[in-house]
């Protein structure tokens, strides 16, 4: 019997990048360092940010700040691994 | 039907008629000569005789009274708000949103003297304020203009119909005279409203999807569509709504026109030289605006001379004129500062006109 | 044997905010707001019997984010427009979002006489201490020395007065149910790694958007006035303007408490 070892995130980010106005606040109020500005552009003229799974500081636990503290609702949805 | 005949002042007769339609809330700020109203009409809430009618409060300001009037009419309520001149200022602001949002509510002008603080006495210098549009922008107001105790009492039904049919605010245009005359009147027990407004008012948004009162839109050509839509409801009034009244008008050789008070003293000026073999008649307007243009019109084409009288300096005169063309005379007598002219006074400048024509 | 991890909403789609990207300017706390209005609105199950009185301002466009009824009221008359709803409908949830300018300047008494009469709406107050709108001029909240475009060489008391303390006035109004300043500015926590932001601000606001909702249930008046920025029009970097909100506008304008009769900031 074989156990398959579930490596990856315990959460998920979903971002909707178009929304996204580059205002920094979801970077730097991540615990986990889990968020970073892409080097692309958004059709808006904005780097949006974008998610990686493994943060400067640990991975990203669902704590949802992101989703909270962004004003855009670009950080749309937050789910943990239940 | 329940028929009542009181002696009431046309200030009070107002209240009532308008309970009597069906009233469902009052806001206003009080000012003379309007004050009976408020005062009524803070005496009779609670009566169990008016079921329907749910609030009243006296507001702090005629700005605050108006932006609660628009507040309770978008839940498609009977509202309605009373003042005097320099209140009708305040409420401009309110009305020129309420016509773009399209809310049916009433509105009374108990037209003082003026302008700015004037005094208590009755002119109609409020007219051009009213038909010409006080507030900003590209409105209109449907204004009824009763000249008695009773059309006190009755044009809130009338208001109150043509306001939800066209979802724009109505204005009654009285005067101190008519404001505190006190006469016989009747209140017929009229139908509860049944005013459709399950397509725009807010309330219980279950089932629907969200109403949105707005009369801000930043996209120029969805509001040149959105105010083509409502200019043509005004067109349609125009046509359908116009109201007046003609006395002795068939053969009249000079027909006073005037409108509110001075159509009674006119009644009796006509009376007084028809006896003396004057043929000379009144054309009384009772809708302001829409304006009775076409029945004008059509007197001023078969060769009559027009007077017309009233409390100003002269604001109707110009719609008169605008009626019967160039090529018709139209004569003037104003009186303002509260005062009011006699009877004789009229008769004076009336047989004057005919020794100029003669 | 193979496990499938489930992934379950933590936080995601709000029925009360639509689909519409917002005009806010990037970090201001409109958003913010509308977003915590929209998410209590969910929460207390409410949406449908909501009315939202919209003002003039930055907060205007409201109506195309928040998915319930809305009347446009004229400037500062908001509160007058919520009272004329709620007197007649009063079964229905209504509420105001207005900015400094439009609840403490030309809508003053409007303000005041819906907290005096104890009318049972909910009034938001965005104060960012400018007119964001129109171009950055001087608002009622507007700080001695602070410069804006008409007050281009700073605030002068002498002549226009002193800050307006928007919670301390409308806290002292008895008629008022519940009086809470808030903060809608992330907190800035100085470390020696480095500085930490943290949502605490945010989280007090929520709780405070959810208080203010439920006082109305309960028959009261509520008025919560939320710190924000302006970093477009005070000219600053955004978390620059983060920062002179938690150092200089927090001093002057202290978060808390100041009115609470029926005591919902202790259940």
């Amino acid at each position: 019997m074989s156990e398959t070892v579930i490596i990856g995130p315990r959460a998920n980010v979903k971002i909707l990048a178009e929304r996204c106005k580059g205002c920094e606040l979801c970077i730097v109020s991540c615990p986990s360092g889990n968020l970073k500005f892409s080097a692309k552009l958004n059709p808006a003229g904005f780097h949006p940010v974008e998610f990686t799974y493994q943060g400067t500081k640990g991975t990203c636990t669902g704590c949802a700040i992101c989703y909270w503290v962004c004003p855009d609702y670009a950080i749309q949805e937050i789910q943990v691994r239940g | 039907m329940s028929i009542q005949r009181i002696y009431m002042k046309g200030n009070e007769a107002l209240a009532y008629g308008a309970l009597e339609t069906g009233l469902n809330a009052y806001f206003a700020y009080p000012i003379t000569p309007s004050s009976e109203i408020p005062e009524t009409l803070a005496r009779e809430f609670g009566n169990k005789k008016y079921p329907q009618y749910k609030f009243f409060i006296q507001s702090a300001s005629e700005l605050e009274a108006i932006s609660m009037v628009i507040g309770a009419a978008s839940t498609g309520s009977l509202v309605m708000t009373a003042t005097s001149g320099p209140g009708f200022s305040l409420n401009q602001e309110g009305l020129s949103y309420a016509a773009c949002m399209e809310l049916p509510f009433l509105i009374v002008d108990i037209c003082r003297s003026g302008p700015g603080l004037g005094n208590i006495g009755p002119e109609q210098s409020d007219y051009f304020q009213a038909t010409k549009g006080g507030g900003h922008g590209n409105y209109r107001l449907f204004v009824l203009a009763p000249a008695s105790v009773h059309e006190m009492a009755s044009f809130p039904k009338l208001g109150f119909d043509l306001a939800f049919k066209y979802r724009n605010p109505v204005l009654i245009l009285g005067d101190a005279y008519t404001g505190q005359l006190k006469e016989d009147v009747e209140f017929p027990s009229w139908q509860k409203p049944n005013y459709d407004v399950s397509s725009w008012a807010v309330g219980d948004a279950s089932g629907r999807g969200p109403h949105i009162l707005n009369s801000m839109e930043l996209e120029y050509q969805k509001h040149y569509e959105n105010m083509g839509r409502i200019f043509e409801k005004y067109t349609m009034a125009e046509e359908k709504e116009v109201l007046y009244e003609e006395y002795l008008t068939e053969d009249a050789e000079v027909v006073i026109v005037a409108f509110g008070i001075v159509s009674r003293i006119a009644r009796g000026v006509v009376n007084t030289l028809r006896k003396k073999g004057i043929r000379v008649g009144l054309f009384r307007p009772i809708t302001l605006w829409p304006y009775p243009t076409v029945a004008l019109r059509k007197l001023a084409s078969e060769g009559r001379r027009f007077l017309d009288v009233e409390l100003n300096a002269g604001q109707m005169i110009e719609d008169v004129r605008l009626a019967v063309g160039s090529g018709v005379t139209v004569d003037f007598l104003g009186r303002w500062g509260g005062i009011v002219p006699t009877e004789r006074e009229i008769e004076h400048k009336v047989q004057r006109l005919e020794v100029v024509a003669a | 044997m193979s496990q499938q991890s489930v992934f379950k909403v933590k936080a995601g789609k709000l029925q009360s905010l639509t689909e519409n990207p917002t005009h806010y300017c990037a970090g201001c706390e409109h958003g913010t707001l509308t977003k915590l209005i929209a998410a209590t609105l969910d929460d207390l199950d409410v949406r449908e019997k909501t009315v939202m009185i919209d003002s003039v301002g930055c907060s205007v466009l409201a109506y195309n984010y928040l998915n319930c009824d809305h009347i446009v009221a004229a400037h500062g008359r908001a509160p007058a427009v919520a009272a004329g709803v709620k007197r007649l409908r009063p079964e229905l949830n209504v509420f105001t979002v207005q900015g400094d300018g439009d609840a403490l300047s030309i809508g003053l008494l409007e303000t005041i006489y819906a907290a005096k009469r104890g009318t049972p709406i909910t009034v938001f107050v965005v104060n960012n201490g400018i007119y964001g709108m129109t171009g950055g001029q001087m608002a009622p909240t507007t700080l001695p020395g602070q410069i804006t475009t008409t007050s281009p060489y700073g605030r002068d008391p002498a002549l226009t007065g002193t800050e307006l303390d928007a919670s301390k006035l409308i806290g002292q109004i008895d008629g008022a149910a519940y009086v809470r300043r808030a903060s809608l500015v992330v907190n800035e926590i100085p470390n020696p790694r480095g500085k930490v932001y943290t949502i605490k601000n945010l989280l007090d606001a929520k709780k405070a958007v959810k208080n203010a909702f439920k006082v109305q249930a309960l028959g009261g008046y509520a008025f919560v006035e939320l710190l924000s920025t302006c970093s477009v029009n005070w000219k600053m970097p955004i978390l620059e303007a983060k920062r002179y909100v938690n150092e200089q506008v927090t001093k002057r304008f202290p978060l808390g408490v100041y009115r609470d009769t029926y005591g919902v900031e202790k259940t």
